[in-house]
């Protein structure tokens, strides 16, 4: 199929690049801003702002209200949201693809928003209650409380939603000053995706951000100090004990790091892993999994299992002892293919929607400056030969692991 | 691929001498190939005091057929990177599986062994019942999904009522022999549905199938009727720092004529952000993070499931606005509410018509809940020719009955303002 796929690209006199992948059998069409801030460019006092800016951008300027970019979204009948990550922010929709440039328009309109103070009010309300939601979520919270201590004070540790204290201290003010740091045209990729019409869409890309700005912007990218050991939070109410395992990772610019997420699928994949046989296969839990997270400038294997208090310490030993054992003994040829062949179907399962496509191809692009296809991506991930992951594996990153703990106590 | 909606293909759909139903729909762009099986076991037939058998034979299943043991079976899986998922449901459970069309092959027969030829082997079984039992008990953990049990609980009066997972009891019950007879008596052809989509042909598919699926033999049994239990409001107390609140009301079965304009009517109603009850709900008042109201079916009952998570706090007033929206539907949709819904419906069909396995699985349930797999150009045509007048004629006609309402979590002190929250047995 990809050879009837181009890659576009071209950035605009304001400092904006545009990228797009253009498939003539697609049906519909995605567009994408994608904005090079996440909560790693925040520092402490406005935990949790790029996530609450994120919400606040679809409550609209001085042409159109929160109520006129909700009504204009389901006239295009568009398929859209928005998500915020330590990486980025992207603010995305699919629409059948005839109408590609009006989608274009309105995400454009979102991208310059006023930041109303009785918005800002409002809003700041149902964050609270995300937060309070994600309070109920034993994993997420777990994960938001690990993270932080792993990193030890590297930005990757912060979270993404924020606290209860940060988000309810945050002014309207510092939300604006934020933006006018991060939200300029150099530091956002706009990315197109599926039947769209190049041509058109640049010249509405370019007429819609004329006005824009550009200024420069940086991220600080430090050598993190992990921190190793094992750490534990009681909480009365829960009834399972939810433990999660962060070791030390390669970075996204790390040429081997397919080879570490074929290393963390062959040891924590949903099916045929290590930790399936050993945990999931034998009913000692329904979720044991292990994957590898790469971002810039650092990486992490990330894991997480769900125990009967009962049994816990019993399963986090076997879940460690799998670690171990493959760091020790390494992975068979025949796994190191199966988990080949996995991530390979997955990917081309992805880039059957243009959405899928925009979200693989634009964040790689916003982040290496290169682009790749679904199929040059499936070659690299089969060309990488198991010695790649014993390489990984002769640096003993599992006996860096930080461990830590949710539940009854 | 084609743009003239006409040109559309219709699905093959034939019923293979043992009853099996295949039904495939090319989508000769694709590489993928998606296939789904659903068979008509579940929860709602499971054995009396034998609540979880059809989620442990569902498992139970998986661990092992023909010449090949657990292992060497799921490796069998593996080798090719085939993406495998299902589960076990209220009516029906499935099988589902992902893989390159190239392997169609080598990928049906395995599919086909699993239920032609599973080894049920007595070392397997005790695992396969203590991960059920593990499902149950990070439930616990889940107030949202929790919820969802507790509502269906009570708002059905049929044994479609019982959890998918089972229960403790249930489970404890089960034995290898029971499970066996239970497979013998629920796990067959007749009654099942094979439902493909993606860059194959038929030509090349029927035989591989016909070769992979001819031989299946075995008995099923038949699905009772839904049935709708009276009304009521109830509790589960929990700690959680959201209230966790859900409601239910029968509603038009998707697919029919009333189905569309229900369905038209509910996408005004929660649809989207710029939906009504995201509007009144969220944007306008700042009550909750999660509001929704969406269609679930049982075959010969639709019905409509609403959720809203918010602090207590906020709980009456959430609720008061979720059931004034639910109340003024009766008043009709304006012009155009009804265009951006149709709008959105028609494209919704287009992306979701890109996917194979949302493609297979369309096939699927049209089959076993309509009888038929309803083509592209048809659902197009019903969406697009509904008109304001029939809309709110029927709306006008089917008010949202009283819903069943259930609350997780922590209530209120003075209530949610709704007839007394009598604290519901056997919800806890």
């Amino acid at each position: 199929m990809s050879d009837q796929l181009r890659f576009d690209h071209t950035v605009l006199p304001n400092g904006l690049t545009v990228i797009g992948e253009h498939n003539p059998r697609a049906q519909s069409a995605a567009v994408g801003y994608m904005v090079h801030a996440g909560s790693r460019d925040e520092t402490p006092d406005i935990a949790g702002v790029s996530h609450f800016l994120e919400h606040m951008m679809f409550k609209g300027n001085e042409r159109l209200s929160a109520d006129d970019i909700n009504r204009t979204f389901d006239e295009l009948g568009a398929d859209y949201n928005a998500y915020t990550s330590e990486e980025r922010t992207v603010y995305y929709g699919a629409v059948p693809a005839d109408r590609a440039g009006a989608l274009l328009d309105l995400l454009s309109e979102l991208m310059r928003p006023s930041l109303r103070q009785e918005d800002f009010d409002m809003e700041k309300k149902v964050i609270l209650e995300e937060i309070a939601m994600y309070q109920d979520r034993p994993a997420q919270r777990l994960f938001e409380l690990a993270n932080e201590r792993f990193w030890n004070g590297h930005p990757l540790g912060n979270s993404v939603l924020g606290s209860k204290e940060s988000v309810g201290g945050l002014q309207q003010s510092a939300m604006r000053a934020y933006f006018e740091q991060r939200y300029a045209p150099g530091n956002v990729c706009l990315v197109l995706a599926g039947n769209y019409q190049w041509n058109e869409l640049l010249e509405r890309a370019e007429a819609a951000t004329a006005g824009w700005r550009d200024y420069e912007v940086s991220r600080e990218k430090n050598a993190p100090l992990h921190k190793a050991g094992y750490d534990s939070v009681a909480d009365a109410t829960l009834n399972r004990r939810h433990t999660a395992l962060f070791a030390p990772g390669l970075a996204v610019e790390d040429p081997q790091r397919f080879a570490a997420s074929i290393l963390a699928n062959a040891i924590g994949d949903g099916s045929g892993s290590r930790l399936y046989w050993e945990l999931v296969d034998k009913g000692l839990t329904d979720s044991a999994w292990l994957s590898h997270e790469s971002s810039e400038g650092a990486g992490a294997f990330v894991g997480y299992l769900s125990a009967d208090p009962g049994r816990a310490d019993e399963v986090l030993k076997r879940f460690k002892g799998v670690l171990a054992e493959v760091q020790q003994g390494g992975i068979s040829a025949e796994e190191w293919r199966r988990s080949q062949r996995k991530i390979a179907t997955s990917l081309t399962f992805r880039a059957e929607t243009p959405l899928g496509r925009l979200m693989s191809f634009g964040t790689y692009f916003q982040t290496l400056g290169s682009y790749m296809s679904v199929n040059e991506m499936v070659e690299q991930v089969m060309s990488t030969p198991p010695e790649a992951g014993a390489e990984i594996l002769a640096e003993r990153p599992f006996d860096a692991s930080f461990v830590m703990s949710l539940g009854p106590g | 691929m084609p743009s003239d909606p006409n040109a559309t293909p219709v699905p093959f759909d034939v019923t293979l001498s043992n009853g099996l139903r295949v039904l495939y729909e090319p989508m000769p762009w694709l590489p993928t190939l998606s296939v789904t099986l659903l068979m008509p076991f579940g929860s709602a037939t499971d054995p009396a005091e034998r609540e979880g058998s059809a989620n442990v034979l569902h498992e139970w299943l998986q661990r092992g057929a023909g010449d090949l043991g657990s292992r060497a079976f799921s490796d069998a899986f593996e080798d090719l990177g085939i993406r495998r998922g299902g589960g076990a449901g209220r009516e029906t459970s499935t099988l589902g599986l992902g893989f390159l069309a190239a392997d169609a092959a080598k990928a049906l027969p395995l599919l086909a062994d699993m239920v032609l030829r599973p080894r049920f082997e007595d070392n397997e079984f005790e695992p396969a019942v203590e991960l059920a039992r593990e499902e149950l008990r990070s439930l616990e953990d889940a107030p949202t999904q929790r919820l969802f049990e507790a509502l269906t609980r009570v708002f059905l009066a049929s044994p479609q009522r019982r959890s998918a997972l089972g229960t403790p009891e249930g489970l404890a019950a089960l034995t290898e022999a029971g499970v066996r007879t239970d497979a013998a008596d629920r796990v067959g052809p007749r009654g099942s549905i094979l439902a493909l989509a993606g860059g194959s042909t038929w030509e090349q598919l029927l035989p591989i199938i016909e070769a992979a699926f001819g031989e299946w033999e075995g008995n099923s049994l038949p699905i009772p009727e839904p049935e709708v239990a009276a009304t009521g409001v109830h509790h589960v107390p929990a700690e959680t720092s959201q209230l966790q609140l859900g409601l239910a009301y029968p509603s038009a079965q998707v697919g029919t004529d009333e189905g569309y304009l229900y369905s038209l009517a509910l996408n005004v109603l929660s649809g989207s952000m710029g939906a009504r009850l995201f509007t009144e709900i969220r944007e306008k008042r700042g009550l909750v993070y999660s509001v929704s109201a969406g269609t679930r079916a049982l075959r010969g009952l639709g019905y409509t499931l609403g959720y809203a998570g918010t602090t207590t706090e906020r709980a009456a007033e959430t609720l008061q606005v979720f059931l004034a929206e639910l109340e003024r539907l009766a008043e009709g949709v304006t012009a155009d509410e009804l265009e951006r819904s149709r709008t959105g419906l028609l494209s919704s069909v287009v992306m979701r018509g890109e996917s194979s396995g949302a493609t297979a699985g369309r096939l699927a349930s049209d089959a076993y809940f309509l009888g038929r797999a309803r083509t592209l150009a048809e659902v197009n045509r019903k969406i697009e020719q509904a008109t304001l007048q029939q809309v709110n004629d029927y709306l006008a006609a089917n008010p949202v009955p009283p819903p069943t309402i259930v609350t997780l979590g922590q209530l209120p002190e003075g209530g949610l303002g709704v007839p007394a929250a009598a604290a519901a047995e056997g919800l806890a």
